[in-house]
């Protein structure tokens, strides 16, 4: 019994010190660099190329506003639900996912300025011919994403609750779905709409034209440092003054969606 | 490109074998320290003392009777919120945590059951010889709950491997969140979850083959 209350004793020792240094070695990171989290899994935004490099537009703008204050970026990939929650307890500096900024959230968060602008779209089945607008959703079934704004979106529109939402975890997995005849439409962005029409080989189509305008941001939390955002904001602006958002846009997308 | 493409699943499975490491070895560190916890909470279950016993009958409910999800979110996303120095635990030693809890209280459970298994006079005749109670249970009766308790330890073994699928939650590229990205880029759903589900089931048919060469090995030595 001795041996077995050494060996907890010790086994209880090395888990301390375990601890201990990813503590320390935390503290570091967050001195000198800024970490920024992502669904990875979000194409052509976030996503991880043929080689495993984690790439897109939104890794591209974040290297470039590192660049600029000048502090080294760390990208951290995790499930988009888990992102708010790494936000929340201090594990990233901020999310760059095409987080749209809305009131809710402008309650518990502080945004950036705004880096992208778009069009809330639907995406049908190539067959469908009713689904143009929001109006011609009720008694339907929509797909969001979970965590997005769209839900919200229809609700405020729907206020007799005739439009039946079915909330995915993944974008693509709700394409997926609509494709399979599932569901009738999914409500997202525009532009990841045609990306995955284009890609997926679905078949899919967008339903009429975009519902609502609506822009995205970078949410940090309330207690952030407000030189950092001060310096991000700054960043933001003269990569718009400078042509170099339009660059990093038209590298990944056929038009301008950082264009107001 | 619609239909199944067998070469895509051929090219994404070295992708996802690369996070293999990291499966297992949460699955294994969970398991060394669920088993260390886990044992520690069945003795204390069988403690004189009620409001030990009653203390602990709750942990091994609480985890058992809730989701590894909500254990996970609970102990990453919610304590930082409540004790600031939590939001210093990275991803990696979390999962471990988690899971290694969670894992306790299951490990106890099969514990508990196997110790009861044990005949009662086999207590009674170590202690009739001078045994104290530890030595009771060091010599005589944990070496033989271990041999009843080694398959049903197997299977929390495996069950603690297919939990770590949902870390990516956290934000831990293990085999489950490479698929879950791989699957994203390129749109082929199918073929990279197949790809990730062959893989827990070889390591899953692994693990077992080792575990029935263990109790074979040890039931020629006896009493199993």
């Amino acid at each position: 019994m001795k041996k077995l209350g050494f060996g907890i004793l010790s086994v209880a020792l090395l888990v301390a010190l375990f601890m201990l240094g990813t503590s320390i070695s935390g503290q570091d990171e967050s001195d000198n660099s800024i970490v920024v989290g992502m669904s990875g899994g979000y194409k052509p935004y976030t996503f991880t190329d043929e080689a495993g490099e984690l790439v897109g537009f939104e890794v591209d703008t974040w290297n470039e506003i590192g660049r600029r204050i000048g502090r080294d970026v760390e990208f951290k990939t995790a499930d988009f639900s888990g992102l708010f929650g790494l936000l929340d307890s201090g594990k990233i500096h901020t999310i760059s996912n095409q987080i749209t900024v809305n009131e809710k959230r402008l309650d518990k968060y502080i945004f950036s300025d705004p880096y992208v602008y778009y069009g809330a779209q639907l995406v049908v089945r190539n067959d469908n011919m009713d689904i143009t607008n929001l109006e011609s959703l009720k008694g339907k079934t929509v797909g969001v994403s979970l965590g997005s704004n769209y839900e919200e979106m229809i609700k405020a529109f729907d206020t007799n609750e005739e439009i039946n939402v079915v909330t995915y975890e993944s974008y693509q997995g709700s394409l997926q779905d609509v494709s399979l005849g599932r569901i009738d439409a999914v409500l997202n962005d525009k532009l990841a709409g045609l990306t995955a029409i284009q890609e997926s080989g679905l078949d899919l189509k967008l339903g009429g034209e975009p519902v609502e305008l609506l822009f995205n941001a970078f949410p940090f939390v309330m207690d952030q440092d407000p030189d950092l955002i001060e310096s991000v904001n700054q960043a933001i602006n003269d990569m718009y003054e400078d042509g170099t958002f339009e660059a990093i846009s038209l590298k990944w997308f056929p038009v301008n969606i950082t264009e107001k | 490109m619609t239909g199944f493409d067998f070469n895509y699943l051929i090219q994404v499975l070295p992708v996802i074998l690369r996070a293999l490491p990291v499966t297992l070895s949460i699955a294994c560190l969970a398991m060394m320290f669920g088993l260390i916890i886990g044992l520690i909470v069945t003795f204390l279950r069988r403690s004189r003392y009620h409001l030990i016993t009653r203390f602990f009958d709750l942990y091994v409910s609480f985890f058992r009777g809730t989701p590894l999800m909500v254990q996970l979110f609970i102990f990453f996303f919610g304590l930082p919120q409540l004790i600031p120095i939590f939001s210093t635990i990275t991803s990696y030693p979390a999962a471990v945590v988690v899971l290694s809890i969670n894992a306790s209280a299951y490990i106890s459970e099969v514990m508990k059951s196997s110790i009861n298994a044990i005949d009662k006079g086999q207590f009674e005749a170590a202690l009739s010889i001078g045994m104290s109670n530890a030595q009771t249970m060091e010599r005589i009766i944990l070496p033989q709950a271990f041999k009843v308790a080694l398959l049903p330890l197997g299977n929390t073994f495996i069950s603690l491997i297919q939990g770590t699928a949902i870390t990516f939650m956290i934000g831990l590229k293990d085999i489950m969140g490479v698929a879950k990205v791989s699957s994203a880029a390129s749109y082929r759903f199918f073929e990279a979850f197949l790809a990730v589900g062959l893989i827990y089931w070889m390591i899953t048919l692994f693990f077992t083959k080792v575990l029935s060469l263990l109790s074979d090995k040890l039931s020629k030595g006896g009493i199993i």
